[in-house]
């Protein structure tokens, strides 16, 4: 297994992925600092203001769009030449492939976050010259939220080994944000949760009071919303580990 | 020759579902659009001339293609051009004398005459919902035909800008990052004052075609930069015409 996870991160290293890891969080804070600075409202309520102005929209499309990218990119050199048929022919199981892209698209989903998190303290502490630095609930709700992107990063892995186009998924990722977000906003929570595109989007809003989000980070909310993306994680990983078995050359 | 390749484009499409692609952009523009008439008071207001409902829900689809247009046009764009890319379809092309040039023009009229269709599609199903829902009021048709004829052009301009730059660079990752970085952009420039909106074209164009701002007080009326657009469209234009010129002196690849 771990030589599995070794062997991706080598074919990740000369890839691009460390531009979406560093530019789609930076975007998203600049997104919300030009916002705050443009509509001349100061962030009132300090750190809480300026992470609802960052993370809440961050968590609507963009960063699922963000891991769609990253699965496409660590599928896309099993998809290219004679790759495929090698991966077929293998002595490594399809379990642990799929574990092996999963563990690893869900790392740059993490670097993801810790690039957010890095970011909107450099932005409070220069740009508005906020007290202190990010309050600790923040860093809570950013290990939910990494929590929140294992069950997307398995379905978007399990996407881009099923697609040979590098678009597709993230079409796809696209397509389930819109239907996750509409969910969000009508206030249709349930089955939000049980789609990784809405489970990761709530989990951005927790303790921000956006949508159906109280503005509280209590414990037992957040345990439900982990246990329901290791739940999902579990199920997706499995399903795709079938699937992946199932395939030939070609 | 020209004719023959465009239908060629359509040909292709069949199997990368160009238009499921297109129907997330239509029905996510719908339906974020639709929100508005779960807005407090909205559907008391539809009869009432001064609560301007069409202006109200013109609101919606002027935030939500702002939202949605920029990824999906970029994936309409890489999926259309990859397939060159990853066949050797440029080789080919260039074999059966159609330049690199000429078969990005063609892509542009295939993909670009659909792409149309599902904008025109997506603002007359707004339209359709709000009389549904039971407006009353007048229609303000010069209003809603700008702005949609603005977000055709902005969309065209951005479908253009996609398929030159898939077609340069192989890594869809490229156009695919370019999308997602263009959504922010798209976004940010629905709120920037107008000059700040046109140094970031296209994206940022979203933000000037709208026609209607929902304050506090009720529903203002903007002014849209329409001739904006048009500039944007003619040297959109041109620039496409003149760096696929260039395509078609490049050697076979």
């Amino acid at each position: 297994m771990m030589g599995a996870i070794r062997a991706e991160l080598v074919k990740l290293r000369r890839s691009l992925s460390w531009a979406v890891v560093l530019f789609l969080p930076l975007m998203a804070v600049v997104t919300g600092v030009v916002n705050t600075l443009v509509s001349g409202q100061p962030p009132g309520d300090g750190w809480h203001t300026l992470w609802m102005r960052i993370v809440v929209f961050y968590g609507l499309f963009p960063l699922a769009a963000g891991v769609a990218v990253l699965a496409s990119l660590v599928w896309r050199v099993e998809h290219r030449g004679g790759n495929w048929n090698a991966l077929m022919g293998r002595v490594t199981s399809s379990l642990d492939i799929v574990v092996a892209k999963t563990t690893v698209t869900a790392a740059l989903a993490a670097a993801l976050q810790a690039v957010l998190v890095v970011g909107v303290i450099v932005a409070g502490k220069l740009v508005f010259d906020l007290p202190g630095l990010l309050p600790p609930r923040y860093l809570a709700v950013s290990v939910v939220i990494v929590v929140a992107c294992l069950p997307l990063a398995a379905l978007q892995s399990g996407l881009s080994m099923l697609m040979r186009s590098f678009a597709a998924p993230v079409a796809v990722a696209l397509a389930g944000a819109t239907v996750g977000t509409l969910l969000l906003l009508t206030r249709v929570e349930a089955p939000s949760l049980l789609l990784p595109y809405g489970l990761v989007s709530r989990a951005t809003q927790v303790g921000t009071g956006a949508f159906a989000d109280d503005g509280s980070v209590a414990l037992p909310a957040l345990g439900v919303l982990v246990a329901v993306a290791l739940a999902l994680t579990v199920a997706l990983v499995a399903g795709a580990a079938v699937l992946l078995d199932r395939r030939d050359v070609r | 020759m020209t004719g023959r390749v465009v239908v060629a484009e359509f040909a292709k499409m069949r199997r990368l579902r160009t238009l499921p692609v297109l129907a997330v952009m239509v029905v996510g523009v719908v339906a974020f659009s639709s929100l508005t008439f779960t807005a407090p008071g909205f559907l008391d207001a539809v009869d009432d001339p001064d609560a301007r409902p069409w202006q109200w829900l013109l609101g919606g689809p002027a935030l939500a293609v702002a939202l949605i247009s920029p990824l999906l046009l970029a994936i309409v764009a890489g999926r259309q051009i990859d397939i060159e890319h990853q066949g050797n379809g440029w080789f080919l092309s260039q074999t059966s004398g159609v330049t690199a040039g000429g078969l990005c023009r063609a892509k542009f009229v295939a993909t670009g005459s659909l792409v149309a269709g599902a904008t025109l599609a997506q603002s007359a199903l707004v339209a359709a919902l709000g009389w549904a829902v039971g407006i009353s009021v007048d229609f303000p048709t010069g209003q809603w035909l700008g702005h949609t004829a603005s977000v055709l052009v902005i969309n065209l301009v951005l479908l253009a800008l996609h398929i030159l730059l898939s077609a340069r660079v192989p890594n869809q990752l490229v156009s695919l990052g370019v999308g997602v970085l263009g959504t922010f952009v798209a976004l940010t420039g629905t709120g920037l004052p107008p000059w700040i909106g046109h140094l970031l074209p296209p994206w940022s164009y979203y933000g000037l075609a709208i026609p209607v701002d929902l304050t506090e007080v009720g529903v203002v009326d903007l002014d849209p930069h329409h001739p904006s657009v048009i500039v944007l469209g003619v040297v959109g234009g041109a620039v496409f015409l003149a760096l696929t010129r260039l395509f078609d002196r490049q050697e076979a690849r």
